[in-house]
């Protein structure tokens, strides 16, 4: 071969003997270290942006507090985050620790990927933790009436208002679903080609399983172990949402729904004007304060905003939503399950940690998963900081909030209850909403039966 | 030979094809040197507004970048070094000697080229996790020391160019064959072995489901899936992804411009013994 | 002196076994092991965290279940026949067109050569990112160039469909159009192919009045026949394992719904996110099978139109 490819081949070669010297000194099993006397736990989570900092945090704090373990926090990118779970888990070198927010607690303990709290602590610690709960949160964590999570932040949803437009109506905030519709068509704008400029409140198309809970709906029969999404509260929630779709158009409905995801860097929909009412989880609560703080910079006159607990029909249930959660799972196999428990109940404050809990709520702008945090000085000093915040914490106790049914295929569940909405809302030629959530159920209960027919249910 | 006078309308068809396949690389290099505003609000923008050379330094933090190319080139030269001995000692077995079931060995040698990988996927991960090399570089080297039935053929066939005189007279001279396969066969074999060696450098640099499958430590991950996984955690901000896939391609590009001659040459063996 | 002959016998024997050894250990190990492996494991319900389970034709039944009802499987079954059937044939056109181009004398050859050869050597990662940018149905750069005709834009990636049926590119219409940019890897050989061709037949075919395109189809293309059906086999075989780019646009899911699930996405998916090792490994013995039966197949239809002369 002539003188450039040789040379070039050279160079590699030459490159390439530094660099594998330098490769072959770290030993392939460098992940399990023992930094002095700590053993190491391993620590998945997918937060992004800022909420990496506070997690760094957190982690900080707990490696201060003890001298046993040395948490790693490694943030792992979002997508297809179960096949890197299960690669791991069964290539023999799993996480310690892994934080989660979508409902597979039921699919992966079935498939026996996780490791149940029952084998990390004690019966008593158990009894314990199952009393010290938000009922929510309790029920976030179960599957086959054993605990196989660790909740460690609630998400709530309510309903945010534009206080400031809704006094230049004369309106209260919404205490019943007429008070919310009576809202939304009062302060609708409408411009002169008949395009919705603002709503004054839209349905969310994906969120059924709050409205049904509102209604006073059950996704879920556990008694039967049947899926019931055609539930006579459910339709008639789907029904209420369409009847938007009906009013103002489909198109319309689409269009502006799908704006909100357009917008630049995920702003929330209610800042920039386009709803008066919205319904959203307690993370704007810090959207919302850093608007305000910029409007008082700029001298302009600030905005006021409030919320309030989703609004029920007549005969719906007060205080009720749906409600998710973040949480700890500890994968099978893992080498060091003890530390990923120390630190579990560390971040979470089962265990006498509900002072450092508050820290860490207060921080993350999460709600805690127990009363006994919440009613932490720190924590409550941080609710006097943002009292939005304390709508939705008092809901996170409510035992009217729903997770979605903690069951084998849940988030397949979750899938089809959101495109029936999209479609329900979306679609002028839909079928009605009974026929629409009678094949959800339909499709759903194959779909569970199918996995738990199995020969290997746990 | 070739059929030298070209079709009157050759240099319009050709010149646009090139247009068509040179443009999305020129694409590329435009967009990773836009500013990140300038993509969402003017993406068809020709030339950018400004030259955002930072876009690379601003992709290269925000990823270990240094980590991933360490491992990339361990990978890469590992393998390089274990493929370019285990072929052509099993090239040089097949190509220099007689012995019984030889052709049979050889025909089971190419059909295993028409394998698919689906079918070995799941027992080898099982394999090399009972040998407890998962999640490390080794359990990606380690099999290129066994062998890739690709190259022992692309070697055989050269070596069987080789006069058999050479060895002949090796062997009078008391040479055996090892001495004869390392002091005769190899250094003959340069040419051969580079092309070996370039596929195989090139091959594992871009080997993306080799780390997906027996990788799950971020500090372990070549750059071909650093990539990905920077492309899923940053999947916004094109800019960066574009700077982040430019920086990935360009060695091979270079190393593809350096070595043009040896790389053309072996991709055409092998379509033509083929 | 006889002692020393035996020992030299003995290790003339061995010694081929010793340079075959490593491979021989690899095809063991990571070749005819893994594949009865995979085989058993097809009888079986595995999920990697206990002991297989033998479970019979199970998991054969839900595959035969799964193709009367057009789903799962039959469904991943046609997404590849699809994109190979669509992309094989395209490719050696194009392959073939381009190296005839490049084999007469036009001006710049080589550099003309370079720029369509170039694609290929682009890392598979880096080019998926790309093309992702380049068929963003609002921002990338080929639903513009499509507005210059006329065109309306497309959905490639985001959309579902299939241009054969509906007339709109959708996302395995994009994979088509990813692996046709690659096409310089066979262009390579088809143009070194030509290069063999004997002047003298060139040379009959004009004193016979044969323009280009005549001699081309009577005396280029018989002669690329061998090279031709070899790349029908490999492109064929390729496009069947085709998986990081597929993985990567489709980000791991096969999505917009599972339009991107070719069968190797779809066994690593039953493996790996399902867990259902033994099921995958159905899927993958039926896809050998089937694979073996279509090489068959064209190595015999390859009778009837290969022309191979003396080359082999």
């Amino acid at each position: 071969m002539n003188r450039i490819d040789a040379i070039a081949l050279w160079i590699v070669a030459a490159l390439g003997a530094a660099v594998l010297l330098s490769g072959l000194w770290e030993s392939p099993r460098e992940s399990r270290r023992m930094r002095g006397e700590r053993t190491e736990v391993v620590f998945w989570h997918f937060w992004g942006g800022e909420d990496r900092a506070v997690v760094r945090d957190v982690v900080d704090r707990f490696n201060a507090s003890q001298d046993h373990y040395w948490v790693r926090d490694v943030a792992v990118p979002g997508n297809n985050l179960d096949v890197k779970i299960f690669l791991a888990v069964t290539g023999g070198d799993p996480p310690d620790l892994v934080n989660q927010d979508d409902p597979i607690v039921a699919d992966w303990a079935r498939r026996g990927a996780l490791t149940p709290l029952d084998e990390l602590a004690s019966h008593e610690e158990i009894e314990e933790l199952d009393d010290w709960l938000f009922p929510a949160a309790r029920r976030l964590g179960q599957y086959d009436e054993r605990y196989y999570a660790l909740c460690n932040g609630l998400d709530v949803r309510a309903l945010y208002y534009n206080e400031t437009l809704l006094k230049q109506y004369g309106l209260a905030p919404p205490r019943t679903l007429d008070e919310l519709d009576h809202i939304a068509q009062t302060t609708s704008l409408v411009d002169n080609r008949g395009n919705v400029e603002r709503f004054g409140f839209l349905p969310d198309a994906r969120r059924l399983l709050a409205w049904g809970a509102v209604f006073g709906g059950r996704f879920y029969d556990e008694s039967t172990s049947r899926i019931t999404a055609d539930d006579p509260a459910n339709v008639r929630a789907l029904d209420w949402m369409t009847s938007y779709r009906d009013r103002y158009g489909a198109d319309q409905v689409a269009g502006f729904s799908l704006g909100d995801q357009s917008l630049p860097g995920k702003t929330f929909p209610l800042l920039s004007g386009r709803y008066v009412v919205v319904m959203d989880g307690q993370w704007r609560v810090r959207d919302i304060a850093a608007s305000q703080q910029r409007q008082r910079t700029a001298g302009e006159p600030v905005t006021e905003y409030g919320a309030c607990p989703l609004p029920p029909p007549a005969g719906g249930q007060s205080e009720a939503g749906w409600i998710n959660g973040n949480f700890f799972v500890v994968p099978r196999g893992a080498k060091n399950p003890e530390g990923a428990w120390a630190f579990m109940k560390f971040w979470s404050g089962f265990g006498g940690h509900e002072t450092e809990a508050a820290q860490t709520c207060a921080a993350g702008g999460w709600i805690p998963v127990a009363s006994a945090v919440v009613a932490e000085p720190e924590f409550q000093s941080y609710l006097d900081r943002q009292p939005l915040m304390r709508v939705f914490v008092d809901l996170a106790a409510s035992p009217r909030q729903i997770p979605i049914p903690v069951i084998p295929g849940a988030s397949y569940y979750d899938r089809q209850l959101r495109d029936a909405g999209q479609r329900a809302m979306y679609d002028a030629g839909a079928p009605p909403p009974r026929t629409l959530l009678e094949q959800v159920t339909e499709r759903v209960q194959a779909h569970v039966d199918r996995t738990l027919e199995s020969p290997d249910a746990r | 030979m070739r059929d030298d006078r070209p079709h009157p309308l050759t240099h319009v068809v050709l010149f646009a094809a090139a247009a068509v396949f040179a443009a999305p690389l020129v694409w590329m290099v435009l967009c990773s040197l836009k500013p990140a505003v300038e993509l969402t609000e003017n993406p068809h923008a020709l030339v950018p507004s400004r030259w955002e050379w930072g876009n690379y330094a601003e992709a290269v933090t925000s990823m270990p970048f240094l980590r991933y190319l360490r491992n990339s080139l361990v990978y890469c030269l590992g393998s390089v070094a274990c493929t370019v001995f285990s072929c052509s000692l099993a090239a040089y077995g097949f190509a220099r000697l007689r012995w019984r079931g030889r052709n049979v060995l050889f025909a089971v040698l190419i059909a295993t080229m028409l394998l698919p990988w689906h079918v070995t996927m799941i027992p080898r991960f099982l394999l090399l996790r009972e040998l407890g090399l998962y999640n490390s570089l080794a359990a990606l080297i380690v099999p290129t020391l066994l062998g890739d039935a690709f190259y022992i053929f692309l070697l055989r066939q050269f070596f069987l160019t080789i006069p058999e005189e050479l060895s002949e007279a090796a062997r009078i001279d008391g040479l055996g064959e090892w001495g004869i396969y390392r002091r005769i066969v190899l250094p003959l074999s340069v040419p051969a072995l580079a092309t070996v060696a370039l596929f195989q450098f090139v091959h594992a640099w871009n080997d993306f489901s080799g780390p997906l499958l027996y990788l799950s430590d971020a500090d372990k991950f070549p750059l071909a899936y650093g990539l990905e996984q920077f492309v899923s955690s940053y999947s916004d901000q094109t800019h960066l992804l574009l700077a982040a896939s430019v920086l990935f391609a360009l060695p091979i590009v270079v190393l593809f411009f350096f070595t043009q001659r040896t790389y053309l040459r072996g991709i055409a063996t092998t379509g033509l013994k083929g | 002196m006889s002692q020393h002959i035996l020992r030299g016998r003995f290790r003339d024997a061995a010694t081929p076994w010793l340079f075959v050894g490593p491979w021989l250990l690899g095809l063991v190990t990571l070749v005819a092991f893994p594949f009865a492996a995979s085989l058993f494991l097809s009888f079986c319900r595995y999920d990697m965290l206990s002991a297989p389970q033998y479970v019979g034709l199970h998991n054969y039944q839900r595959l035969a279940q799964e193709i009367v009802a057009g789903e799962g499987f039959a469904r991943a079954l046609y997404n590849t026949a699809y994109y190979a059937l669509l992309s094989v044939p395209l490719s050696i056109a194009l392959g073939i067109a381009l190296a005839v181009m490049l084999s007469w004398n036009v001006r710049g050859r080589s550099v003309y050569r370079t720029v369509f050869f170039l694609p290929s050597v682009v890392p598979i990662v880096a080019a998926s990112v790309l093309w992702i940018w380049l068929l963003d149905p609002n921002d990338g750069l080929v639903n513009w160039v499509l507005s210059w005709f006329g065109l309306p834009p497309q959905l490639w990636l985001k959309g579902h469909e299939e241009v054969l049926w509906t007339g709109h590119f959708g996302s395995k219409d994009a994979l088509v159009l990813m692996s046709l940019w690659g096409v310089g890897n066979f262009m390579i050989i088809y143009l070194a192919a030509i290069g063999d061709v004997p002047r003298q037949l060139y040379e009959a075919a004009e004193l016979d009045g044969a323009g280009a395109v005549r001699r081309f189809r009577h005396v280029t293309l018989p002669m690329l026949t061998p090279v031709i059906f070899f790349n029908l086999v490999m492109g064929l075989i390729q496009s069947v394992q085709a998986f990081t780019q597929i993985y990567i646009v489709s980000e791991g899911t096969g999505q917009p719904a599972g339009s991107l699930l070719l069968l190797s996405l779809f066994v690593f998916l039953s493996a790996f996110a399902d867990l259902d090792m033994g099921y995958a490994s159905a899927v993958a013995w039926v896809l050998f099978l089937l694979l073996v039966v279509a090489t068959a197949a064209l190595f015999r239809w390859s009778r009837s139109w290969v022309h191979y002369q003396g080359m082999r």
